[in-house]
């Protein structure tokens, strides 16, 4: 794998939303088919984390999918949880580990999802790669972020398992700045760095009274619970901040036994965060949401919480993020009697583990001094990335992070410059323009499945059912991208493109109606001409142009009757 | 019923898309071959298919709106519904010809309906091909056919249906299934006689009397359809024998 990775690619929608660019379209298709395990295999080339992402992306390929358009999304993220929950189904699944090509040895400090993605990219290119974790157990926030109704532990378990089956190295309890520096790791061989640590950090209200005994962040919060640490929860909880966070610590909360849960915004619900699934689930939970409110003070008697004291808020024109800024409501100071406050407005990085070299002095600008688009920074082979780099994002974010530093790491462990994987584009190709064939296309299949956001054994209960219904779901799938290569049908279909004989044709305009993704147009001179890009080697035209004129690249009229008269001679 | 010691040849075009299961369980005188889209099963090829020596040939598709290439399948349909009559007038009998468009998620395993359509060839016997005495003129049928097939006039009909009956044509005009099928019955009987006509005289010049004992119509229908070959540059006049025209084919395409 000499070349950079990426290349010009041309992605169907919800591929080229995703910050993985994970091959939406081919594993859809190959649920269609019934072909679950390779559709698992499919999303492995992508991303390590095809359980993981299943349960608790945010999905933006949803958001993106063409279906919109006729009614609903594909649910996407349903079908990949059960994909994977159906791998999983016949025990862990193990991965083959990868020979190492190089000798470069390389560091990565942080088992978050950047890091490992990082790490898995660079162990399947043939690097040895070492992660190194401060916490006990790999796996960043997905393991000690996000509390385990939502995801599993085991299923993290599982997934950095596979990680490590292909040939990573995983060090826990290792912390950075402490216990290894850059200049230690120098002298034990390691060539290059990945540093992606994440933000660990929860932000502080800087309102009176945040030192008072029951005012825990939102993340030392889920932290302390995922390690197991005795905790004790208040009877009348505040959780501030809209969210997803703040709608797991609530959650979390809830279900730990406190009696109430207030969760305070300073917005809307239309401006909040949290991706709007998640808030019916906390209101399912009893969870209550107080909105336009911010906290002014936190009261405390004996040095422990007793109340918190807001002030209402107003929204006013939007801001610079495009949402509408509250504006606080002078003399409308009221409080919330609670014994446990939980802030969770946000995550900041811990810069005292990093080396001071990498951090931006400049007031206002970013926090870490890096090209974003290589991830390079100015200590020569060390990289950032993930929260860290970008502030806290998503798991998926975190992916596309990781996959990019693996392709600078490389270049930059091959002597030439991380910029040269910089020239890809990402285009998106649709078809869905036509709406006469978005309708043909849709005609049958009209109701989504219920999106399944199920616990785990409800889902397994579930799964039997669902392998037919995900069966029908992935078929509301437009297909609406080029080929997806999602190998499926490799000898027949690879491939295969139509080409147009100029001189035969006629300009019927038969094979530009007739072909199903709109890749055949009149040109200027009335001769009709391939789009390669959309084209998907169906062959529909060549089997109806009235001159001929329309050949297959590869199953050609002839290859087709070759076959079928050795077949009848016999 | 007629039992013969051979097992019928049936040919199986199978689109890639339908998923029968890690192994597909058909007959054992079964021949599948998967193809992108069965759509793409051009009508020519299923011809040739039958005049090289297949007894039944079936097509399976995926079901309406599963095609993974949008309607492939409903051409193919299409199409087998012209080929059926092309098959009736060759002498072959639409029954040896099957399309069936199936899903494994609703209609269960795929060898039941194999099965089916084997049987369904058992009881019509094995084609009309091996037998001695019809075999030339079936193959000049099948030759007259498959021609009929590869020109402009049924293909461009055919590819047009769906514009036709379903969308609109240029001047916002609709035309009805049955209209439509009028009209391809029409053109499909024409043209297959046209090209019966060309293949006859491809070695030997023939008289219209003579072509019209031939085909068993009537002697201005033959005219009528050899004038419009003629402009066509089909045919042309080979000499006048008497007071009769002899008509000879002209090399096209």
């Amino acid at each position: 794998m000499e070349k950079p990775q990426l290349k010009i690619r041309k992605l169907p929608p919800c591929r080229a939303a995703c910050p993985a660019h994970v091959n939406v379209q081919a594993y859809v298709s190959l649920i269609q088919r019934g072909k679950f395990r390779e559709a698992v295999e499919i999303i492995r080339k992508d991303l390590p984390f095809p359980a993981i992402c299943g349960r608790v992306c945010f999905s933006p390929c949803e958001d993106a999918c063409a279906r919109v358009n006729v009614d609903q999304s594909v649910a996407i993220r349903g079908l990949k949880r059960l994909v994977a929950d159906i791998e999983r189904e016949q025990g862990r699944v193990k991965g083959e580990p990868v020979p190492k090509k190089y000798s470069e040895k390389v560091a990565i400090i942080g088992a978050g999802p950047a890091g490992l993605t990082a790490a898995y990219e660079l162990a399947k290119m043939g690097y040895p790669v070492t992660v190194f974790e401060r916490m006990p157990e790999p796996g960043g926030m997905m393991r000690y972020g996000i509390p385990n109704f939502r995801l599993e532990k085991f299923v993290v378990a599982n997934e950095i398992a596979y990680i490590q089956d292909i040939g990573v190295e995983i060090k826990t309890g290792v912390e950075f700045g402490k216990d290894i520096t850059l200049e230690g790791l120098r002298e034990e061989g390691y060539k290059a760095f990945f540093i992606a640590i994440g933000a660990q950090l929860g932000m502080k209200l800087n309102v009176p009274g945040e030192d008072l005994e029951g005012v825990i962040s939102a993340v030392d919060f889920l932290r302390a619970l995922a390690t197991g640490k005795p905790l004790r929860v208040g009877e009348r909880v505040a959780v501030i901040g809209g969210g997803n966070t703040a709608m797991d610590a609530a959650r979390t909360a809830k279900k730990l036994g406190a009696k109430e849960v207030i969760v305070l915004y300073r917005r809307s619900r239309e401006e909040m965060p949290a991706h709007p699934h998640e808030v019916e689930l906390a209101e399912k939970d009893g969870v209550k949401f107080y909105f336009l409110v911010a906290p002014k003070r936190i009261i405390g008697e004996n040095g422990k919480v007793k109340a918190i004291e807001c002030i209402r808020m107003r929204l006013s024109e939007p801001d610079e993020s495009g949402r509408r800024r509250p504006v606080p409501i002078s003399f409308s100071e009221h409080q919330y009697e609670v014994d446990m406050v939980i802030p969770a407005i946000g995550q900041v990085v811990e810069t005292s583990a990093l080396p001071q070299e990498l951090l931006n002095k400049d007031k206002g600008g970013m926090l870490i001094k890096y090209d974003p688009q290589t991830l390079e920074t100015r200590i020569p082979g060390v990289f950032v990335g993930g929260d860290l780099a970008t502030g806290p994002a998503s798991i998926i974010e975190a992916v596309g992070a990781g996959k990019r530093a693996a392709i600078s790491i490389h270049l930059y462990l091959r002597g030439r410059d991380p910029k040269e994987g910089l020239d890809e584009t990402i285009e998106e190709v649709t078809w869905v323009k036509d709406w006469n064939m978005v309708n043909k296309k849709a005609r049958r299949y009209d109701a989504p499945i219920e999106k399944p956001h199920l616990s785990l054994e409800e889902a397994m209960e579930y799964l039997m059912q669902l392998k037919k219904k995900a069966r029908f779901e992935a078929f509301r799938c437009l297909g609406c991208g080029p080929c997806a290569e999602c190998l499926a049908g490799v000898e027949l279909c690879e491939g295969d493109k139509a080409v147009v004989d100029e001189v035969k044709c006629v300009g019927c305009n038969v094979c530009a109606v007739i072909c199903p993704v709109g890749a055949i147009k009149k040109n200027d001179r009335g001769v009709a001409q391939v789009n390669e890009d959309l084209c998907k080697g169906c062959g529909l035209c060549a089997a109806r142009c009235p001159e001929n004129a329309i050949a297959m690249r590869k199953l050609s009229a002839e290859a087709i009757m070759a076959m079928i008269s050795t077949a009848l001679e016999r | 019923m007629e039992m013969e010691a051979e097992p019928p040849k049936i040919v199986c075009f199978m689109c890639n898309w339908v998923f029968c299961g890690e192994e597909l369980q058909v007959p054992y005188n079964f021949n599948v071959f998967r193809v992108p889209c069965i759509g793409r099963m051009d009508p020519v090829l299923i011809l040739e298919t039958f005049a090289n020596g297949a007894d039944g040939v079936m097509l399976v598709g995926c079901k309406p709106a599963d095609c993974h290439f949008v309607d492939g399948n409903l051409h193919a349909e299409r199409a087998v519904k012209m080929l059926k009559k092309l098959l009736n007038l060759a002498g072959l009998g639409h029954g040896r010809l099957k399309i069936i468009l199936f899903s494994p998620l609703e209609d269960g395993n795929f060898d039941k309906y194999a099965k089916e359509f084997s049987e369904e060839i058992w009881v019509l016997g094995s084609s009309p091909l091996k037998n001695a005495e019809l075999a030339p003129k079936i193959t000049a049928n099948l030759a007259a056919a498959k021609n009929a097939a590869s020109a402009f006039r049924l293909r461009v009909l055919l590819g047009r249906e769906e514009e036709l009956t379903e969308l609109e044509n240029a001047y916002g005009e609709r035309i009805s299934e049955k209209d439509y099928d009028a009209l391809l019955d029409d053109i499909v009987n024409a043209e297959f006689v046209r090209y019966k006509i060309h293949y006859l005289t491809r070695d030997k010049p023939l008289s219209v009397r003579q072509l019209a004992e031939m085909l068993g119509l009537k002697p201005s229908i033959v005219l009528r359809h050899i004038t419009n070959m003629r402009r066509k540059g089909m045919i042309s006049m080979y000499r006048v024998e008497g007071n009769t025209p002899l008509y000879k084919a002209l090399e096209v395409h």
